[in-house]
């Protein structure tokens, strides 16, 4: 089936388990995790590609697809609801003469490869769904281009010391390509790969069927598929970015991200009437705070009823914080609810969990053994109970 | 009962009293008047409508309808964007016998077309000033049981001055209505009606054809009322028991905007289980800063709040600067007060700039008002 041509769609790989997140994602895939206050992880990638001009997009993902895909729905919160594009959760499917689960991330995309070709596109765009930042994927589209690349990838400036944990991309002058580094011990260059690649679909096509015949991969973009392009002198080249990127792949790293919102040293503004974040919307009223409260240096968003003191935190939709209890340096995901007498400090309350009276949830770094602390973790609809004690770095 | 609603079809008056609210209606409906921080007076109406599975509604319209008609879109957040229902716009018939209408039921008269293109066997009349939480499935329930020809919603209110809006006073017994007064004094054995009415759709647009052609205008007077003391109709009265905030007038707007403050009130309202809708802005959660005194205030998104607010309504983007000070006021959507304005008893509208240092001061019976984009 040859319909019109759509330039370029994005397929953003949410299949990540993000068993790193723990209890936030015993039942909801990573790309659902709440963020920032009103918006879920996914709300990011998915603004970005609106903002970018590209309103197709597939979303491959094989865990606790539930929330994910009631959140998605028919994508209106994201102007995602086409008649022709729009956005679509594919999970892997049984097919005439085998079923199996998304081996990897090239693999995902192997699988759908019907679902590409139904857009008959001239580029595809890779994005993973695991990254709080805001990116115009046309600047980098328009890089792509110029270069004639067949395979485009992001870059961005890491500092030396970090070079370890990433993907290292060295580049000619040119900006092309000679030289991939896997989490080098000695890296030549610091520009590290984000995981967003923009491929001409004919030429990924070409390679996922290779790396699909090839039994000896693991068919991983990062590992097999761009690798092989580069042995076969394809045109590949990195596109800078620069700007705030942040993983939010771990417990740690999931709450500086969301404390980097009140940070005014961290230059990344949610609020910018030109490049929105969307979200799904739950029809909440406006917050009530009451005389109780002091809220300091800290972001609330709407439908919570705040009695109690809240600093240098994040309050999601929803949320009660009751008279006397005391929440900072915390992250509240929506609809949770802290009791009266209830002390939280740097620590991240899962959806809907329930902090009876006089519990306390973490500590500050001050008052703990430095190497016992850690960021406490409440999971989702978990209830604690009257004056129970969570540790610092304990998760449950 | 699922379905049981479909069979109606819901009308909403977006600016019958226009008049009453003065400079807040001088650039839009009153539907489209802003009210609790987030929402359009109609966000109600319309919401509990879309509660109740009522898919097909009109919005009758005069002028000033594009605020209103930017808020409502396609309806996308009311769920109301469906194949087997519309909202559909309904201003007036320039070609008619009035450019204009005078009163509901020559404004219905414009909407005959579409009453009778719509399926439904009843038709839900509805203002759009009287805010509150209701379940129209349970009025047509209550219609249908009484077999009267017109079902009047209403509630028992506080006996308190009325002012020159126009009110529907009942006594009524086991539900039927035995005494109908307009604009009358009350006690608290009397209903008020709400502005809600649940009417046969043959029977309506008979009524309306009938009494237009003979220069009648006015649906509470000329019909209600007469064809009540004629004995030609029974009506039924349909007693609702939570809170209903009446939009008559200026104090009435600010005053209701202040109930919200009241946790019953706002829980009442705004009950999770019929949400109220409005249009979705994608506006970041409400900064507050470390310096900012937040007291007993209802605040949406994306405000920054560096300053002191008390006792106060804060719509969506409203940015209050270090050391400004906002008190008993109601301030709308993007609106920035400068580092130590102070307000107090004021009602600023939309996109107002307060420049430094300038104090404004009204009182709650007449508080001041800054239209819309108004810079001082």
């Amino acid at each position: 089936m040859l319909e019109r041509r759509k330039e370029c769609i994005a397929m953003l790989l949410a299949g990540g388990q993000g068993s790193r997140l723990k209890v936030l994602t015993s039942d909801i895939a990573k790309p659902a995790v709440p963020f920032g206050g009103k918006y879920r992880i996914i709300d990011f990638p998915l603004s970005n590609c609106v903002n970018s001009g590209i309103d197709t997009v597939g979303i491959l993902t094989q865990y606790e697809p539930l929330v994910l895909n009631s959140y998605i729905g028919n994508g209106q919160p994201w102007g995602l609801n086409r008649n022709y594009g729009g956005v679509r959760v594919l999970p892997p499917y049984a097919q005439s003469k085998k079923s199996e689960w998304y081996k990897g991330t090239a693999n995902a995309i192997y699988q759908n490869i019907h679902y590409i070709d139904m857009y008959n596109p001239e580029y595809v765009l890779i994005l993973s769904g695991d990254h709080i930042y805001k990116m115009d994927y046309a600047k980098m589209l328009r890089y792509h281009k110029e270069k004639d690349a067949d395979c485009t990838i992001a870059v961005i400036d890491v500092p030396m010391e970090e070079t370890y944990r990433f993907g290292i991309i060295n580049t000619n002058p040119d900006g092309s390509i000679y030289e991939f580094e896997e989490k080098p011990k000695h890296a030549k260059s610091t520009n590290a790969s984000m995981g967003i690649y923009i491929f001409k679909w004919d030429v990924l096509k070409q390679y996922l069927t290779q790396d699909e015949e090839d039994a000896e991969s693991e068919n991983d973009f990062g590992k097999n598929v761009l690798p092989a392009l580069l042995k076969d002198g394809k045109r590949m080249f990195a596109y800078n970015f620069s700007g705030y990127w942040k993983d939010v792949g771990t417990i740690e790293s999931l709450w500086e991200a969301n404390m980097d919102l009140i940070n005014p040293s961290v230059p990344f503004e949610l609020k910018d009437s030109e490049f929105k974040i969307y979200s799904r919307n739950y029809a909440k009223p406006p917050s009530y705070i009451a005389p109780s409260s002091k809220i300091g240096h800290s972001l609330v968003a709407e439908g919570c009823k705040i009695k109690g003191e809240v600093e240098n935190s994040i309050i999601f939709t929803g949320c009660q914080i009751e008279k006397g209890a005391v929440v900072k340096n915390s992250v509240i995901m929506p609809n949770a609810h802290i009791s009266a007498g209830a002390v939280v400090e740097y620590a991240i309350i899962g959806e809907e969990a329930v902090i009876e009276k006089d519990a306390v949830i973490g500590k500050d770094p001050s008052d703990c053994q430095i190497d016992l602390w850690g960021i406490s973790v409440v999971g989702t609809k978990k209830v604690i109970a009257e004056q129970q004690v969570i540790a610092p770095k304990e998760i449950v | 009962m699922i379905g049981d609603t479909m069979k109606m079809i819901g009308i909403i008056f977006s600016n019958i009293y226009d008049a009453s609210l003065g400079e807040l209606t001088k650039h839009r409906t009153l539907a489209s008047l802003p009210f609790g921080g987030r929402y359009r007076l109609i966000d109600f109406v319309l919401s509990n409508m879309a509660n109740a599975n009522i898919a097909t509604v009109g919005i009758i319209t005069k002028y000033n309808y594009q605020s209103l008609m930017d808020h409502l879109g396609s309806c996308a957040e009311w769920d109301l964007n469906r194949k087997n229902g519309r909202v559909v716009f309904l201003p007036p018939f320039a070609t008619g016998g009035t450019n204009v209408y005078r009163g509901k039921l020559e404004a219905l008269s414009n909407a005959i077309t579409f009453l009778k293109r719509s399926s439904g066997e009843y038709v839900l009349l509805s203002d759009s000033n009287n805010l509150c939480n209701i379940d129209y499935e349970k009025v047509l329930e209550n219609h249908v049981k009484s077999g009267a020809k017109i079902t009047v919603v209403a509630n028992r209110e506080t006996p308190e001055n009325f002012g020159d809006t126009q009110e529907v006073v009942l006594n009524a017994e086991n539900g039927k209505v035995t005494d109908i007064a307009l604009d009358h004094s009350y006690t608290s054995d009397n209903l008020i009606g709400m502005g809600m009415y649940v009417v046969e759709k043959q029977f309506l647009l008979q009524t309306v054809e009938d009494f237009v052609s003979r220069g009648y205008y006015d649906f509470e007077r000329d019909f209600l009322l007469r064809y009540f003391n004629e004995g030609k109709i029974d009506v039924n009265v349909y007693e609702f028991n939570r809170t209903v905030l009446r939009n008559r007038d200026i104090p009435s707007y600010f005053k209701n905007n202040c109930r919200l403050l009241e946790e019953e009130v706002c829980d009442d309202v705004f009950d999770p289980q019929n949400p109220i809708y409005t249009k979705v802005r994608d506006e970041v959660p409400s900064y507050y800063d470390e310096n900012s005194v937040v007291d007993n205030c209802l605040v949406a998104d994306g405000c920054s709040i560096v300053g002191t607010v008390q006792d106060s309504i804060i719509s969506r983007n409203v940015v209050i600067e270090e050391g400004a000070v906002v008190k008993h006021s109601i301030v709308m959507q993007g609106t920035v007060l400068k580092k130590g304005a102070d307000i107090e008893y004021c009602i600023i509208d939309k996109d107002v700039v307060i420049s430094q240092g300038r104090t404004l001061v009204g009182a709650e019976t007449a508080p001041v008002i800054l239209q819309k984009g108004t810079r001082i």
